[in-house]
């Protein structure tokens, strides 16, 4: 991605030690102005002291951020052009909704007057406009939340950093505010940067994703190619329900690979990826994209794009139903099909071929 | 036996939590009623006056010692509370939590005389320090800095109260969250600002607490004042040399009578107004009738 303008956000060789512990290893990313950007990762991977070190709640150990092409990593929060939304406890109890909402534009020193009209029109904006004058401990969780976005949006900073906004929200809440929430970007146009665990939340929202993991940033793409088209097989085994199975590479020689798993030769596009033979790789492919069908004989398949195993169970999920089939040397795959007749399910231990096609299986070398 | 519909199960609880008032409050009460008995105590005749009132203004030596008093509280509350307050929150922020609530409850531990005492000899020391400094640079004027004054009964007062107000701040900085500080500053507030606006107005009461308490704790104090003041009284130092040497006099009855008073008329008007302040709440949140939905 290139840029014409400096980037809103730019991280560059950001670290940040406590003590031994290691929070982020060397992270650079790059956010384009009025994107909507997901770091996604597992708890504990990172994220969230990438998102406050970028607000100025934390200094990095070594590292600089750079907000509108300018260095801030010496600026306090306030003295920054962001603001943020925390995950819960944020409000001021003893102010009500319009004193919430109005209180940096009181800070900033604004008449009264327009401070009453911005606020009214931020509160509109979140369709909070008959609770003006309740106190936070009188609305429920997604009014706060929404009370939340309404004080950083009426500051007309550029840069919205969102800490898991959506995580004390029950699951319904979280669904309708997920959509509330892209909605409400896409009116402001500003750039939103949105912590979360939750990939279903993270796919709603995102223009672009990053995942981060152990303090690494694992990987950075759009929602959709970080879903179909993993790079690496840890955001396969984070995001979405991918199988990821390890395998030793028999021939690299050609547009293909094929390896060893399982007793069975699967072909895989290379992709220009480094790869030599005897070498061990991972593959992976979404549990979506595996059919199932029970098998007469036990002779291993030679297309390269199926393998063998022993049906093991069925679990039903409402919309889809997962089968999972234990291959020869233990490995668990699953097949997940949208369908919720159970009648025909081969007994417990049959034999059972999973397939799927060439452009659903990837190869990651790591 | 149903004793949520048992009226003597009511009763019993409401006499036992007189019988407690009444047991810790019975010494101030007869103090009172003596202050109101124109023979004073132990006389055989009870007779009412308001004569000892009267009187109160005109006992010089009663009348310094509540001044001195009255301004050691004021200042100690002044130095002492700002002091414990930062260091709450410093607590508050502070990774390792041990050493400074160590550090900070330590003076409770120490016995009043020996913290009183282990004063007095390190001013003493630190006087004399001073002074021979003074006489080296040729000059007297850092001679009386540590001598025993009203700055060193301040001094020892802060040491002994400081614990006590940070704990009462403390108490009520737990249900304080620092998001909302956090928030504050991702408004644009300064770190000061922030504090002013949003976390004082929350620990309002917990300040406003340690310094009643520390007043109090002042009017209490007798060894550590009474070691480190110099040359002043205060009116527990007076009260109680009086009681040692003379009895107390009607009018330290009638003075104590009436400090009594005034603290048992500021804590309950405090608490009526809370009260009343939290019904006026309760009933404008009753009248926003509509249900709080999603």
């Amino acid at each position: 991605m290139t840029f014409q303008t400096p980037p809103a956000v730019e991280v560059r060789n950001l670290a940040k030690h406590y003590g031994d512990f290691v929070a982020l290893k060397n992270v650079n990313v790059t956010i384009a102005a009025g994107e909507y950007f997901v770091l996604l990762g597992p708890s504990g991977g990172g994220k969230t002291t990438l998102l406050r070190t970028i607000g100025g709640f934390q200094k990095p150990t070594s590292g600089d951020v750079f907000l509108h092409g300018k260095s801030v990593g010496h600026l306090p929060p306030d003295k920054r052009p962001t603001t943020m939304v925390f995950q819960a406890y944020a409000l001021f109890p003893h102010m009500n909704v319009t004193q919430n909402v109005g209180y940096g534009l009181k800070v900033a020193g604004l008449p009264k007057a327009q401070i009453a009209d911005k606020v009214a029109h931020a509160l509109d904006q979140v369709g909070l406009t008959k609770f003006a004058q309740r106190k936070p401990h009188e609305l429920s969780g997604g009014q706060q939340q929404r009370v939340q976005l309404a004080r950083a949006i009426v500051l007309d900073r550029d840069i919205l950093l969102l800490d898991e906004p959506l995580a004390a929200l029950d699951a319904q809440l979280r669904k309708d505010m997920c959509l509330e929430l892209k909605h409400l970007q896409e009116k402001v146009g500003i750039t939103f940067i949105h912590v979360t665990h939750n990939q279903e939340e993270a796919m709603t929202v995102a223009d672009r994703i990053a995942l981060i993991a152990n303090g690494d940033l694992v990987e950075v793409g759009r929602a959709r190619d970080i879903y179909r088209a993993p790079e690496k097989s840890f955001t396969a085994s984070f995001v979405g329900e991918n199988n990821v199975l390890k395998g030793k590479v028999s021939d690299a020689n050609g547009v293909s690979v094929t390896v060893d798993v399982a007793g069975a030769k699967l072909q895989v596009a290379k992709r220009d990826l480094p790869v030599s033979t005897g070498q061990n790789v991972t593959l992976s492919i979404r549990s979506e994209c595996v059919a199932l069908e029970t098998v007469n004989d036990s002779n291993a398949p030679t297309d390269g794009l199926s393998m063998l195993g022993a049906y093991d169970e069925s679990v039903y999920l409402g919309l889809t139903t997962s089968h999972l089939v234990r291959l020869p040397d233990g490995t668990e795959m699953v097949s997940r099909i949208i369908a919720d007749a159970d009648d025909t399910l081969p007994v417990n231990g049959a034999p059972v071929r999973l397939r799927w096609k060439p452009t659903d299986i990837r190869l990651h070398v790591e | 036996m149903n004793e949520y519909e048992n009226p003597w199960f009511h009763g019993l609880k409401w006499a036992y939590l007189l019988l407690v008032v009444l047991t810790l409050m019975a010494p101030v009460l007869y103090v009172m009623y003596i202050s109101f008995n124109a023979n004073g105590f132990g006389a055989n005749e009870y007779v009412f006056t308001l004569e000892w009132y009267g009187l109160i203004f005109s006992d010089e030596l009663l009348i310094g010692a509540l001044r001195w008093t009255l301004m050691l509280a004021i200042v100690v509350t002044l130095v002492a509370v700002p002091m414990a307050l930062l260091a709450a929150k410093y607590y508050k922020a502070a990774d390792n939590k041990l050493f400074p609530v160590f550090l900070l409850l330590a003076p409770l531990f120490v016995p009043p005389d020996i913290l009183g005492s282990a004063l007095l000899v390190s001013f003493k020391n630190l006087n004399a320090v001073f002074i021979w400094i003074g006489d080296g640079l040729g000059t007297s004027m850092f001679d009386s800095w540590f001598r025993l004054s009203f700055l060193t009964a301040t001094i020892g007062l802060i040491i002994y109260t400081i614990p006590y107000s940070f704990v009462v701040i403390l108490i009520t900085m737990g249900r304080y969250r620092k998001e909302q500080t956090e928030a504050a500053r991702a408004c644009g507030a300064s770190g000061w600002r922030a504090f002013w606006d949003i976390e004082f107005p929350q620990i309002r009461a917990g300040v406003f607490s340690a310094s009643a308490f520390t007043v109090i704790l002042v009017f209490n104090e007798y060894t550590r004042t009474s070691l480190l003041k110099g040359g002043f009284d205060t009116f527990t130092t007076v009260l109680i040399s009086q009681m040692l040497n003379t009895g107390m006099s009607p009018q330290s009855y009638a003075m104590s009578a009436m400090i009594s008073f005034v603290a048992i008329a500021a804590i309950g008007g405090i608490i009526i107004l809370t009260l009343i302040r939290a019904e006026a709440l309760a009933r404008i949140a009753r009248g926003k009738a509509e249900p709080v939905m999603s």
